[in-house]
């Protein structure tokens, strides 16, 4: 089922008398149970999306509609969303979390009994009943974090738009955070995720939409794109360095050597090689696997480490090749 | 639900207040010694032997109703600009209810506060001055025709710190408008100024209340009628200009930030 349906989305803000384009033309469709990592640089027009999807911006064209109502006619449109936006904690800071939680139930549409219930039942879950009466403003950065997880659910939203929801959490907090996520999301909501640290992107997501210049510039299962971008290279760590002979047997496969480590480009010639290496003691094989940082700055420009060593690699190969030749 | 929300904003709005005891009690001695001190200069001037008669309780009276209005503008205007900042301004308008709505009805649990407040100060008035004044509950009705201007007034100028964001010199400004409003005895004017009086904002209903509370008399029904008419004018005014300042922000994207 689609909880979310973004289509054709553009915004224009005027500076200094021009228009500026943030968001060009952005679809987006989120179904229930999944989780879209929205990713981009700073500017290209993720919190603006975000923000229209919430009715918080108007888009200039474009239409959005959350389980089939278009939240900027139907107010009652927004009882379906639950959000935790950028760069604050979205909380009284003189209220307890006790306090809060039943302020927002209430806002949200909830009656004071079922708010406070709501409130309960998610400082429990989320750890925070021994805080429950502590102001806002006493609580830890993470804490203060995980209250606004609690408040963005208290009416059991079907879509949650999670905007830098680990921005400035220390390791273990973000932690935490990350693994309320994972357990959010598989209660069957539908979560609009942004972050900055792809590798939580990369560890939640269902899908990735990757927004640059204000438009989508790809948009793929997490799974496939990182499939998609990944070599086919082998690399075999060795405990030992390689004699001569072996050394010659494997430039002959196509394979380079780089200290105790073999790079192998055609993958089916992997048995032949360990067949060769045999019985040296192995220290680890692994495939060339892409993560969603790499993908994410060759595609917005940036370049990886990770990406510079393939290519350094690449090179190598080419050059070894030619000597052989 | 409306019920509900009320509620909320009622208990929202006391627990933040009495967390926090001494900025209460600072704004209570400060608007009160600022009186005194205006009250001590004009009998210094007036010189020892002379009575001020129903006029002191007048200026009193326009004093409270100056104070009350205050704390009402800064209650709405700092209210929208720290929740700009604090980010909680844009989950009241991802409530259901609606933005303007849950800041009207904000506005009504608040009054509790503005009003307890303001009786406070204008206790100590009295106690200080030596003055008695009347409460007849007839004065509920020019009272609430004030309060209707003042919270129009209000969402005037919080349709514009919605939009700017900054509007403390703005603020500042209207203390002496509001000064000038609330406490000139415009309904002992004669002719056309009488008239032009009677437009702006919550004068007819001041006017009528010193006239309860001051002078002893009965309830003008005329006059009355012109005050309710008045300050829904200004509070309509104030709430579509609100209306139309939530959409032009949305528009701009400009409902963070500060």
């Amino acid at each position: 089922m689609l909880v979310l349906h973004a289509q054709g989305l553009q915004k224009s803000y005027r500076y200094q008398g021009k228009p500026i384009a943030a968001v060009k033309q952005v679809s987006l469709a989120i179904a229930a149970g999944e989780v879209l990592a929205f990713l981009g640089p700073n500017g290209a027009g993720k919190t603006t999306t975000i923000k229209m999807i919430a009715g918080l911006v108007l888009p200039d064209v474009g239409t959005v509609e959350i389980l089939g109502r278009d939240p900027y006619r139907h107010t009652a449109a927004l009882r379906s969303i639950g959000a935790v936006l950028e760069g604050n904690r979205n909380l009284y800071w003189r209220l307890s979390a006790e306090e809060n939680l039943d302020y927002f139930g209430v806002l949200r549409g909830l009656s004071p009994r079922v708010a406070h219930q709501r409130g309960l039942a998610l400082l429990e879950r989320f750890d925070l009943m021994s805080k429950r009466r502590t102001v806002v403003q006493a609580l830890s950065r993470g804490m203060q974090q995980k209250l606004a997880l609690a408040v963005a659910l208290i009416h059991d939203p079907p879509l949650l738009l999670l905007d830098e929801p680990t921005l400035g959490l220390d390791v273990e907090a973000t932690q935490h955070v990350k693994a309320l996520i994972r357990e959010i999301a598989q209660e069957g909501r539908a979560i609009l995720l942004t972050t900055h640290q792809l590798d939580i992107a990369e560890e939640l997501s269902d899908r990735v939409a990757i927004i640059n210049q204000g438009e989508i510039i790809v948009e793929e299962s997490t799974e496939e794109l990182i499939r998609q971008f990944s070599g086919t290279t082998y690399s075999v760590a060795l405990e030992v360095p390689l004699d001569g002979d072996r050394h010659s047997k494997i430039e002959r496969l196509g394979g380079t050597i780089e200290g105790n480590t073999v790079y192998l480009y055609d993958p089916s010639m992997l048995y032949d090689l360990l067949d060769i290496l045999k019985p040296l003691p192995l220290l680890r094989i692994e495939k060339d696997d892409a993560n969603l940082t790499e993908i994410f700055l060759k595609l917005t420009g940036g370049r990886g480490k990770g990406e510079e060593e393939r290519e350094k690699r690449e090179e190598g190969r080419v050059k070894d090749q030619q000597r052989l030749e | 639900m409306m019920f509900h929300l009320f509620v909320a904003e009622f208990k929202r709005s006391w627990i933040q207040l009495l967390r926090y005891p001494t900025e209460v009690i600072s704004a209570i001695v400060v608007t009160t010694i600022v009186f005194y001190g205006l009250f001590l200069s004009a009998r210094y001037v007036a010189g020892p032997g002379v009575q001020f008669g129903d006029r002191m309780e007048s200026i009193i009276i326009g004093y409270a109703l100056w104070s009350l209005a205050m704390f009402i503008m800064a209650d709405i205007t700092g209210g929208l600009q720290r929740e700009a900042q604090t980010g909680t301004l844009e989950q009241i308008f991802i409530s259901p209810f609606g933005a303007p709505k849950v800041f009207l009805v904000r506005a009504l649990a608040g009054l509790t506060i503005q009003v307890a407040l303001n009786l406070v100060i204008l206790v100590i008035l009295m106690v200080l001055t030596g003055t008695r004044l009347a409460f007849p509950p007839m004065l509920l009705l020019p009272f609430v025709s004030i309060l209707m201007g003042v919270y129009g007034l209000a969402f005037i100028l919080g349709s514009i710190a919605l939009r700017v964001k900054q509007v403390q010199q703005l603020l500042g400004i209207c203390q002496f408008v509001f000064l000038f409003l609330l406490t000139v005895p415009v309904e002992s004017w004669a002719g056309s100024f009488k008239f032009f009086a009677m437009l702006l904002p919550m004068v007819p209903g001041a006017g009528l209340l010193r006239d309860l509370m001051a002078r002893d008399q009965t309830l003008n029904v005329g006059l009355w009628a012109i005050a309710l008419v008045n300050g829904f004018v200004y509070l309509a005014l104030g709430l579509l200009l609100f209306r139309y300042a939530e959409r032009e922000t949305k528009r701009q994207g400009k409902l963070a930030g500060y």
